[in-house]
């Protein structure tokens, strides 16, 4: 995963991009230094042909990286998704809320198990039953928390940083610093 | 004379270009904070006109900074009211820091003596231009801000005003560290070392030692430009600021924050002929909240992201 920082830093995105922001910063970025923008065109001598082609490769290596890392990720996503009639995506939408019984009110609904989720994200099952559980004493450290939910929510589908926005502020209550 | 207790933040907008509405800028976001309730000093620091008293409809004040200088007057009696609670002012004079008489202990002591004011905020209008005295008093502030416009001249000051600044505080951190003559024998060889830019150089330096790449670590990461682009025509025009980010990051090497932007209204203009404040006169101008914005932004340092907001449609459209 530290290998791949630096591509999402260059794309200037977080960690927990998905592959749509991905594909929209890739798209922007390449437009921005490959075209005639007065952005560019005022750098004047800091910016040459040479340099541009340079960055351009680079942003292309970025890109091409990450949706491989992502792509990989993906069989067991569209798998589980398949199961995922409109009524249900709806009903997901609706939800504002996403307490740990809310998460696994979901999963269950989506048929998804437990150990489907251990078996492509790798993440223990016992630390997926503990978000469900509200359980936060469980995680040491914020940042263990936010990568287990990111990996949770992504192969569910469901909106990442909604949940994280849902989520996260009740676990830091839980520790101290609101 | 230092006073712990109460520590105001200095505001220093620059930025190359003339004409891009630094006075405008500070001159409101100075009244936006002292309507917030802090307690707000404005100092007119423009080499070339200052005027920032027109934006309160005021007289130009009898006393200005050259009497601090010159005569020894406190810079508290130099202090005028500007109609608006919580705001006052003080004038620059032509030259009045431009003078080759001023040396960077005379700076120093213009801000123990700023930073011993009774004050939340202190805003200083630089003028345009990169005259040594205005980069210095620049590198001086806690919030470095520069205003410019969506136009290839206004950038190409911006990122010469930016440059020249970070050069300076880099030579000025070396001298501390008695590494002066490094810079100048690297930079002096360049072309021997294939350095062709600031970049260059930095990257250059970075890695000639641990020592040097520990000094960049420790004296320079705190060196963030704020950015508030003025005289907004278009939406394209708005997410300039948001590549300028990108574009200084990685072309320049130097990170920057884009505060916010205030689009080009008719209004604006009629309130300066007509010598009312702004802020106060105007209720109804969209840029009323445009300064709201960049001003909450440059308190908290943060950066203004357009892009979503101009995708789902949230950020109202220009034309």
């Amino acid at each position: 995963m530290e290998a791949y920082l630096k591509y999402y830093d260059l794309l200037e995105l977080p960690p927990e991009a998905t592959i749509e922001e991905i594909r929209k910063n890739y798209s922007d970025l390449k437009a921005l230094y490959s075209g005639e923008s007065i952005e560019i065109k005022a750098l004047n001598t800091d910016f040459s042909r040479e340099l541009q082609q340079d960055f351009l490769f680079r942003l292309d290596d970025a890109y091409a990286q990450l949706t491989l890392l992502l792509e990989s990720k993906r069989p067991a996503v569209t798998n589980t998704a398949v199961t995922m009639d409109d009524g249900l995506r709806d009903w997901i939408k609706s939800i504002n809320c996403f307490t740990g019984a809310a998460l696994r009110n979901i999963r269950e609904r989506m048929g998804v198990d437990l150990k489907d989720i251990f078996a492509a994200t790798r993440i223990q099952p016992q630390y997926l039953e503990d978000i469900e559980n509200d359980k936060f004493g469980s995680f040491r450290a914020e940042v263990y928390l936010r990568s287990y939910l990111i990996e949770y929510t992504r192969f569910l589908s469901l909106d990442t940083q909604k949940v994280l926005a849902d989520y996260l502020p009740r676990y830091r209550k839980f520790q101290g610093h609101p | 004379m230092d006073n712990p207790g109460k520590q105001c933040k200095i505001w220093a907008v620059g930025g190359g270009k003339g004409g891009t509405g630094k006075s405008f800028i500070t001159s409101n976001a100075g009244t936006c904070l002292a309507l917030k309730g802090y307690k707000t000093i404005l100092l007119d620091a423009d080499l070339g006109g200052a005027n920032l008293h027109s934006f309160f409809g005021l007289n130009r004040p009898r006393y200005s900074l050259s009497d601090f200088f010159d005569k020894k007057i406190p810079l508290q009696d130099i202090i005028v009211p500007t109609g608006i609670a919580n705001l006052e002012l003080i004038t620059g004079s032509i030259g009045s820091l431009d003078s080759e008489g001023i040396n960077y202990a005379q700076k120093q002591k213009l801000f123990r003596h700023i930073r011993a004011l009774d004050a939340d905020h202190i805003l200083i209008d630089l003028g345009g231009g990169t005259h040594i005295n205005t980069l210095d008093t620049f590198l001086l502030a806690d919030k470095m801000i520069v205003v410019t416009t969506p136009e290839i001249t206004a950038l190409e000051n911006m990122y010469q005003f930016i440059k020249s600044v970070y050069f300076r505080k880099m030579k000025f951190i070396f001298k501390t560290y008695d590494l002066n003559t490094t810079i100048q024998q690297t930079w002096k060889n360049r072309a021997t070392y294939n350095i062709r830019s600031l970049k260059d150089l930095i990257a250059h330096l970075r890695e000639s030692s641990d020592h040097v790449r520990g000094i960049f670590d420790h004296e320079m990461s705190g060196f963030v430009v704020l950015i508030v682009l003025n005289q907004v025509r278009t939406t394209k025009d708005i997410l300039v600021g948001e590549n300028l980010k990108s574009v200084c990051m990685n072309f320049l090497g130097l990170p920057v924050v884009y505060s916010g932007y205030c689009r080009q209204d008719e209004a604006v203009h009629d309130n300066i002929n007509s010598k009312e404040p702004f802020l106060i006169f105007n209720r109804i101008s969209p840029v009323v909240k445009e300064i709201k914005t960049l001003t909450e932004n440059i308190i908290t340092g943060t950066h203004l992201s357009v892009r979503k907001e101009l995708d789902n449609g949230s950020l109202s459209k220009i034309l």
